[in-house]
Formats: C-alpha cells, sequence, structure tokens
C-alpha cells in the first residue's frame, strides 16, 4: 500500500548548516508516528518540509502521492486542506479572538452556516477543556492555553492527516493526557495519519504505531514502541534513560554533583 | 581596492535587481489574487476603516496647513508686483495638481503603509503567515487584496478631500485676512483649471495607494530576524514608497500633462 506521507532521501541545510540528511519515513493510512530527537535537531524543520513552508534541498515528501515541493500554489493548497498543522509556538492570529482563529479554516473552506461554525468551534474547545473561552483575545490566553487552542485550529476541520509539532510541551501531566487521548481517539473514529513531535516519553508510547528518533540530522530508528525500547542503540538507550552522559551530545556534559566532589577530593588526597 | 569597490557595486545592484524582482512578483500575484474567491468583505471593510476613515483628520489637518502656508507665500510673492488676483489661480492650480496628491500620498505612506508594513512584519516573524499557509489560505490573497483595494480607493478619495480642504485653507488666508472678495477668490481657485486636471490629480491618488499598500504589504511580507526585522520594515516602506511616490508623480505629470 502507498503510505500517506512519504518523506524520501529529505536533505535541508541552511547555509553551511546540515539540519537533515537523507532523511527516510513512511506514514502509513492510520498509522500514528511519533517523532523523537534532542532539542534543535531538525524535527519542526522536517514537519516544515512535509507542510511546503520549506523546500528540500534534496529528496522530496510525497503526500497522498502528490510530490510537495512540485505542486502549484492552488493544488498545494488543495492537498494543504486535508493536513492540520499544530505549531509549536501555536502561531495564533493575534488580531482574533479564539473563536474566530478555530473557526478560520471552517469559514473559509466549507459552506457551514455561522450556527454549525459555532457548534463545531465549541466541540474543539471542549475536546481540549476550553469551554467558555470562545470570546477572549488570544493575548489573554496562558502558554497552555495557546497551545490547545492551536491544537483545536489544526482539529477543526476534521482533516484526514495531522502534524503535531510539540503539543504537549508546557502543559500540566493531566492536560498531556487529555490531548495524547484526543490524538488516540482521533485515529480510533476518524482513521486520521498523523506525526506527532514531542519530548514526553510517556505519551510518545502511548499514542505511537511508530517511534522514529532523529539523531544529527539522520533518523536512526522508526520502529514499534517495543522495538524501540529494546533497540541496542547506544542513542536509543541514552535518550530512553533520559541519562546526559553517553554519544547523545557534541559536547561532554557539566559533571554529576557526587562525581565532581569525589573527583575534586582525589585530586586534594594526592 | 579597485576590484573591491567594484565588486561591493556589482554586489549592491545585483541585490537591488533581486528586491526589484520579488517585489515585481509579488505585486503580480497580489493583482491576480483580486477576484479568486472567497470574497473577504469583513476584511475589506476593516481595510477601508483603517486606510480611509481613520486617516481623515490626518489629511484634513495637513492639507489645511499647506494649503494656508502656500496662500500667504502667494499673497507676499504676488503683492511684489501688484498682481494679488493672481494668487487664488495660482493656488488653485498648485493645489489640484500637486499639493493635495503628493501631500496625502505622503502622509498615507508615512501612516498607513508603515502600520501595513508593521502589522505583516510581526505576522510573518511570529508564524502566523505560516499558519495561514496551513490553513490553506494564500496570504497574498488574504492580507494583501484587501489592503491593495482599500488603498486605490481610499487614497483617491483622500485627495478630493485634500483638494477640497485646500480650497478652504486658502480661502481663509487670502479672503479672511488678505481681504480679496470671496466671490474672486472662488471664480479664480478654478480659472487656470480643466476637467483633466481633477481626472490627473485621481490618477495619481490611485497610483500613489496602490504602491502604499504594495509596499507596505511586501515589507512586512519579507521582514525577517525577530524585532530589529519588524523595526525596519516599516522605516524601509516608508522611504521606498515615498521614494516611489515622488518619481511616479513626475512621470504622470509629465506625460499626462501634454
Ligand atoms: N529558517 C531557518 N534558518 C536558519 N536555520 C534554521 C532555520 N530553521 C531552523 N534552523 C536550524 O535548524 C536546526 C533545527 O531546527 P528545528 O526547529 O527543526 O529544531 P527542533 O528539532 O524542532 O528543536 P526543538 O525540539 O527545540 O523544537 C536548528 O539548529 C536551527 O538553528
Ligand atoms: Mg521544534
Amino acid at each position: 500500500m502507498e503510505p500517506v506521507i512519504d518523506v524520501v532521501n529529505l536533505s535541508k541545510a541552511f547555509g553551511p548548516k546540515v539540519v537533515l540528511s537523507n532523511v527516510n519515513l513512511q506514514v502509513q493510512e492510520g498509522e500514528s508516528l511519533v517523532v523523537l530527537g534532542g532539542s534543535g535537531t531538525g524535527k519542526t524543520v522536517l514537519l516544515r518540509n512535509i507542510m511546503g513552508l520549506l523546500t528540500p534541498d534534496q529528496g522530496h515528501v510525497a503526500v497522498e502521492g502528490r510530490i510537495i515541493h512540485q505542486l502549484k500554489r492552488e493544488e498545494l493548497f488543495e492537498t494543504r486542506q486535508k493536513i492540520g498543522m499544530c505549531f509549536q509556538m501555536a502561531a495564533l492570529f493575534d488580531s482574533m479572538s479564539v473563536e474566530e482563529n478555530v473557526g478560520f479554516a471552517l469559514t473559509r473552506h466549507t459552506t457551514m452556516t455561522r450556527a454549525q461554525i459555532a457548534e463545531r468551534v465549541d466541540e474543539c474547545l471542549g475536546l481540549v477543556g476550553l469551554k467558555d473561552t470562545n470570546k477572549l483575545r488570544t493575548s489573554e490566553l496562558s502558554g497552555g492555553m495557546k497551545r490547545r487552542v492551536g491544537f483545536a485550529r489544526a482539529i477543526a476541520l476534521k482533516p484526514k492527516i495531522l502534524l503535531f509539532d510539540e503539543p504537549t510541551t508546557g502543559l500540566d501531566p493531566v492536560m498531556t493526557d487529555v490531548i495524547g487521548r484526543i490524538i488516540l481517539d482521533l485515529k480510533a473514529e476518524l482513521g486520521v495519519t498523523s506525526i506527532t513531535i514531542t519530548h514526553d516519553l510517556k505519551s510518545a508510547f502511548e499514542i505511537a504505531d511508530r517511534i522514529a528518533l532523529i539523531f544529527r540530522g539522520e533518523c536512526i530508528a522508526c520502529e514499534s514502541p517495543d522495538d524501540f525500547r529494546k533497540n541496542p542503540h547506544p542513542v536509543v538507550q541514552q535518550f530512553l534513560r533520559g541519562d546526559a552522559d553517553g554519544p547523545f551530545l557534541q559536547d561532554p556534559p557539566p559533571p554529576k554533583r557526587a562525581l565532581a566532589r569525589a573527583h575534586h577530593k582525589q585530586h586534594i588526597n594526592i | 581596492m579597485l576590484t573591491k569597490t567594484l565588486e561591493n557595486i556589482g554586489a549592491k545592484v545585483m541585490g537591488a535587481l533581486a528586491q526589484a524582482g520579488d517585489f515585481a512578483v509579488l505585486s503580480g500575484r497580489t493583482f491576480r489574487a483580486i477576484f479568486k474567491k472567497p470574497f473577504d468583505g469583513a476584511s475589506l471593510l476593516h481595510q477601508f476603516n483603517a486606510i480611509g476613515v481613520n486617516s481623515i483628520p490626518v489629511i484634513v489637518l495637513t492639507s489645511l496647513a499647506v494649503s494656508a502656508v502656500f496662500a500667504v507665500q502667494l499673497a507676499f510673492g504676488f503683492r511684489q508686483f501688484q498682481a494679488e488676483g493672481m494668487a487664488s489661480g495660482v493656488e488653485g492650480l498648485a493645489i489640484v495638481r500637486e499639493l493635495a496628491p503628493v501631500i496625502v500620498g505622503l502622509m498615507m505612506a508615512g501612516r498607513v503603509g508603515s502600520a501595513m508594513a508593521a502589522e505583516l512584519g510581526t505576522m510573518q516573524v511570529t508564524e502566523q503567515i505560516d499558519a495561514l499557509e496551513c490553513l490553506a489560505t494564500d496570504p497574498i490573497h488574504y492580507l494583501f487584496v484587501p489592503r491593495l483595494i482599500a488603498g486605490a480607493i481610499m487614497v483617491p478619495l483622500l485627495t478630493a478631500l485634500g483638494i477640497y480642504v485646500g480650497f478652504w485653507g486658502g480661502r481663509m488666508i487670502l479672503v479672511g485676512v488678505e481681504g480679496q472678495s470671496a466671490f474672486v477668490y472662488s471664480e479664480g481657485f478654478y480659472q487656470l483649471l480643466s476637467a483633466r486636471d481633477f481626472r490627473i490629480a485621481m490618477i495619481k491618488g490611485l497610483t500613489f495607494g496602490i504602491i502604499i499598500a504594495l509596499v507596505g504589504c511586501w515589507r512586512g511580507y519579507r521582514a525577517q530576524g525577530g524585532a530589529e526585522g519588524v523595526g525596519n520594515a516599516p522605516t524601509s516602506s516608508v522611504v521606498t514608497s515615498s521614494l516611489w511616490i515622488l518619481v511616479m508623480d513626475f512621470f504622470i505629470t509629465k506625460l499626462l500633462l501634454v
């Protein structure tokens, strides 16, 4: 079966700085892929390439068989209507209210009446626990609330493909679980295909059909959660442990306090 | 040393050409997007208000001040050779042909062109324009088009307002202070003018409105690099559009006033 999202030999550099090199990822219909990776390894750049906000240096991204960077703008917008994207910084329209933000795509791309749109907006806001915030301006929201409004905006049009850029960063553990459940529900009910970037391992293992790990611009693992846990690659294991010592960081981290003290004593004794 | 200088000049020229090309492409896309669906009436109305209605006080005040001071100069100048009667005619000529269109154009470049650049620039660096793209909305169609239409309609209207206020500004000085007859002033104001001059004034207003909107949107859309980028966008939009207003004023006058 042809994958819904097909990332083929994708490379992207900004000037001399290579961010992604030769990344290959396939996401099948109805599958939920979680992308893990250190901060600044190019996860957001990957999503921006999929959305067509960036053009790959080499390779391509195909969504439903159409190569994104070769599409005409009209075709690109057609494809984008099927994709919901949740930005890392929410990227809400700050001149609009919460309600207008969430209903934006509905107003522009559907023939729904005002009442129907209001109903759908309420439904989406209810899902993310933001009932009765409709009339607030986006400047009146907290960081976590903004993120959830961004999430609601991404799912409002009931897209078949969802891209989440750290939807749970900055949320409390309970809300994180709620978002995880919404993603699972969307998958079960609508058969949504999704890519989720997260730093939260607990929800990653809950929502993932497969987990990919990006390390120094390359995708070093892409497998089911169980296989991922057992993957012997030292970087994977270090990432799972959440330990500063190991091959993950380019520069050696500062020593831990206990170790440092022991080291210090040794020096004095000598 | 010399090659270095030549290289620098070459790089500057290439940069300027690339910018001009970019502006031309975006302008072309804006004009083509005008008739695309969906039509966003609410946004257009908002721009009519922001560009047109909210600019009325500024335009009234500047037109009044400029026409009054020009009348003072004319009265003084023509008194030297006892030709005070000429003052009203020259006042009308100057206001309709040059002062109103150019002053309104420059004021609007400062008032609304810079606001457009700041607004779009902020949207660009906070990823709101990317969010528009992801919601399958062409930022050119959604942001540029209403501003272009509102600019193209409102700046000519404000130019007409400037002419009207200019008439009264001149009257205030020549009739009120210099003691000329009100009837003679009203007759004299239009004496040297024909319908063509008003047409040219409107064409200037239309051109300047288009320049202001396109340059403002373009500078904002191309803003990058955080607060500094957003800060530079309005400044460069005002400088660029003012320059083009003056250049186009010359060419429109030279070509149409034959
Ligand atoms: N527009 C750009 N211009 C230049 N460099 C960029 C640009 N966008 C991203 N980068 C660089 O690409 C690298 C990857 O950025 P990216 O935003 O994809 O990281 P990330 O994996 O999403 O990190 P995080 O988990 O912190 O969000 C960074 O080192 C960044 O400096
Ligand atoms: Mg990121």
